[in-house]
């Protein structure tokens, strides 16, 4: 029961620190970076932990559901959501390193569909 | 624990706010409302452990599927229009 609540309360903590990077930093894809990464670990944190402390056998699988779902679809929509605001027009993005798609930015998105 | 697991949710939620406010392109306040769901969906959980009541919990696979499409949806949208 104890570890349950640890656990739930170093979830809230590890969204609080991805909140606090995402209003701190001052770039767009390094905001996307924090957030992904830190809320996805941090709801997952925080459903195995509710998990612990619950009882049922249809709440808890109910929140593995959700965790699982969570950590499937994360990234998928943090890769979707960056690629689009580096492929856009509009949004100043600035890259460390390397632009190894430097060339391909002004490719027109329609033409792949 | 229970007033700590509360606080830390809505000081995330307050920094959320934010970016949600200040953000200067479409993409930061995707960002904040996806931040912001996560916060829901850990504040749904929280409830859930604390009251021993799991009434919610399906709340959370619906959000976190919806989320997934809207977010997907406004990044065709930004890719589009910029």
């Amino acid at each position: 029961m104890m570890l349950g609540e640890i656990l739930l309360l170093a979830g809230a903590v590890l969204t609080l620190l991805s909140a606090l990077c995402v209003a701190r930093f001052d770039d767009v894809l390094l905001r996307m970076h924090a957030l992904a990464k830190a809320s996805t670990t941090g709801l997952l944190l925080g459903s195995i932990g509710a998990a612990l402390m619950l009882t049922n056998a249809n709440d808890i699988t109910t929140l593995l559901l959700a965790a699982a779902l969570n950590l499937l679809t994360t990234p998928v929509a943090a890769n979707l959501l960056s690629r689009a605001t580096y492929r856009s027009q509009g949004i100043a993005t600035r890259l460390e390193g390397a632009d190894l798609h430097a060339g391909r930015v002004n490719v027109e998105p329609s033409e792949a569909d | 624990m229970e007033t700590a697991t509360y606080t830390v949710l809505l000081l995330a939620a307050a920094a959320f706010c934010y970016r949600l406010t200040v953000g200067p392109t479409l993409s930061d306040r995707v960002i904040a409302v996806n931040g912001m769901l996560v916060i829901g969906m850990l504040a749904i959980a929280a409830y859930a452990a604390y009251e021993g009541a799991g009434a919610f919990l399906p709340v959370l696979v619906v959000v976190s599927l919806v989320g997934f499409v809207s977010t997907a949806t406004i990044a065709r949208y930004i890719e589009r229009h910029g």
